[in-house]
């Protein structure tokens, strides 16, 4: 499904990534470890398409289409997915409008008429349920006053409305607690199927107790350094990533 | 300006506001004068006054559930200057809401000068909404005279849509205690449009407050002014009174002056006032691009937004909604430039 081959990227002289290659079929989760200014970030920020990046070598592949060539927006229609580190609040859009602008947009893309708002209303209340959200979030402002759970959940929200076939979470898991952290996960296996993918970047192994990944990559200088099954997470978490670094 | 023109033609046939708002009454003042009196149940009328412009009255002690719409328009059957000036008269006790719109309706070099008197008596409540969508060629200047007596209750939303040179001043002077004045407004200009506003808000007694919220989109090389002047009299205690103006330029040779100024001469009293100039949010583009919606969308969503918190203070949800709607269309360029009425609002 998604194939990337050494892929390079840099912001301004700086360059982060430096040659990375990763490759994940349907069905399967993967696992970005790696510690901090490793360029977990900036490698999913380049997947979905943000433009202060730039791409100054390698290649990547989505369902047989160059992703580099798309613009962000053709990206999240084609099923691209990114569950933002710090999701970014909007006063004065509604969840509500904002999701059903994306929803009929991406329609639109698969000449669908827009969803009728019984559809959408049932849509949205299914969902909400799926990560616990209160109807009330659906009529305030995207994140706005949100706590940190509250806007990754609506991070997963999202994710279960748009139904992606490739979605990518960045640190999701970063300042939930357990309880929040359970809901984000079991929005995640819920969601799963063996058509679509998931590339979960996150910090620490905990996360992956509730979610089991098939593969774990540890990102290094702004390289894949080991690849390996899900027990890499464990050795990760007990012996740190110095051992990989030097070895 | 000093022209004054008097001229009744009769209503043209192109100009048709379709669909009034449901509880609205009608009234249309051509090139200044008053076409026919109207007169509502519930203590609400307005005449024409001998030479040009009308008498707006709120009878005392009224309550008027209709509201009444003014249209106002220049057309090509007078192309002079004209000038004139109108009485908004909200008497003791009254409430009662009034929406002035204006338009043009032909393509000609209009200048329009306008006076509007506000009077608002003890205790009464008025509700007062400007909307004006005029041609790239009309000049329209308004200065706004309010005097605003004992526990009286103003609010006046300007939202601009669209004209040449549109001027708008507030001299406000609020004379009795426990009062409140609350200005609002929106301007969406882009081409080579301007939009002046000044304000003075002139806190002449103590235990009053005011709020001034004004908002603006700048797109091509359009200019916007901002004076806005809160001046606290020195009897003028426990005055509370608030300032704010932003502006979103969506292109680089867009300009905005803006002034926010404070000037106070008692020592107990409360104000604030903030002044920005911005561009579009990158780290929002881009979200609401991740989610799929088109750069174009998001951009106008992100604009839609910007201006949601002073459309919010329009209580008609009905007229908000139309409102909110015309802004829409408005931004998505779909009346950009006019013909006959420039308007498709209604």
């Amino acid at each position: 499904m998604l194939e990337i081959k050494g892929l390079h990227a840099s912001i301004g002289d700086k360059e982060i990534l430096k040659g990375v290659s990763i490759s994940v079929k349907a069905g399967e989760i993967h696992a970005i470890m790696g510690p901090n200014g490793s360029g977990k970030s900036t490698l999913s920020a380049v997947l979905a398409g943000k433009d202060t990046f730039e791409v100054t070598a390698g290649e990547v592949t989505y369902k047989g289409m160059n992703l580099l060539d798309l613009s962000p927006e053709a990206r999240a229609r084609e099923g691209v997915f990114l569950g933002f580190q710090y999701p970014v609040e909007i006063p004065g859009v509604s969840n509500v409008n904002f999701m059903k602008t994306a929803i009929n947009e991406q329609r639109k893309f698969k000449n669908l008429p827009p969803i009728t708002a019984a559809e959408f209303l049932k849509m949205m209340r299914e969902k909400m349920a799926v990560v616990d959200m209160d109807s009330s979030f659906s009529g305030r402002g995207v994140n706005v006053g949100f706590s940190g759970g509250e806007k990754k959940r609506n991070e997963i929200f999202q994710m279960a409305m748009l139904d992606p076939i490739l979605a990518i979470l960045d640190e999701t898991d970063s300042g939930l607690d357990i309880d929040a952290m359970k809901i984000v996960a079991a929005g995640v296996n819920n969601l799963k199927t063996p058509n679509n993918a998931f590339i979960v970047i996150t910090h620490y192994q905990r996360l992956l107790d509730y979610i089991i990944p098939d593969v774990v990559h540890v990102l290094y200088d702004g390289k894949i350094i080991k690849s390996a099954g899900k027990e890499l997470a464990l050795e990760v978490e007990e012996r740190g990533y110095d051992w990989l670094i030097n070895s | 300006m000093e022209t004054k023109y008097k001229y009744t033609p009769e209503l043209p046939e192109e100009f048709k506001c379709k669909v009034p708002l449901p509880g609205t009454v009608q009234a249309f003042v051509t090139n200044g004068v008053l076409r026919g009196g109207v007169e509502i149940d519930g203590g609400v009328s307005v005449f024409a006054k001998s030479q040009n412009g009308f008498t707006y009255e709120a009878a005392k002690e009224s309550n008027c559930k209709e509201s009444l719409q003014i249209i106002s328009f220049r057309d090509s059957n007078s192309t002079q200057d004209i000038s004139f000036e109108n009485d908004l008269l909200f008497r003791k006790g009254s409430d009662s809401s009034i929406l002035l719109c204006t338009h043009t309706l032909s393509l000609d070099k209009f200048k329009t000068e306008e006076v509007v008197n506000i009077d608002v008596e003890e205790g009464a409540k008025a509700n007062i909404v400007v909307m004006q969508n005029e041609h790239n060629a009309s000049e329209h200047k308004v200065t706004f005279r309010l005097n605003i007596a004992a526990d009286a209750h103003i609010q006046i939303n300007v939202i601009i849509l669209h004209g040449a040179i549109l001027e708008n001043n507030f001299e406000v002077n609020i004379n009795g205690e426990h009062s409140f004045c609350d200005l609002n407004g929106l301007y969406l200009v882009d081409g080579k449009q301007s939009v002046v506003t000044n304000i003075t808000m002139n806190h002449l007694v103590p235990n009053c407050s005011s709020n001034q919220l004004f908002k603006g989109i700048l797109d091509d090389t359009s200019k916007a002014m901002f004076t806005g002047r809160i001046v606290v009299s020195r009897d003028a205690q426990k005055t509370e009174a608030f300032q704010s103006n932003h502006n979103l330029l969506i292109s680089p040779k867009a300009k905005v002056y803006t002034r926010p100024q404070l000037e106070i001469y008692a020592d107990d009293v409360k104000c604030t006032h903030g002044a920005t100039s911005g561009i579009m949010d990158q780290e929002a583009l881009f979200y609401m691009r991740s989610r799929g919606i088109g750069e174009h969308e998001a951009k106008l969503l992100q604009q839609l937004a910007f201006v949601y918190d002073v459309l919010e203070k329009i209580d008609n949800d009905r007229l908000r909604q139309r409102l909110n709607d015309l802004i829409e269309s408005r931004l998505r360029g779909e009346f950009s430039h006019c013909t006959n009425c420039s308007m498709n609002c209604c």
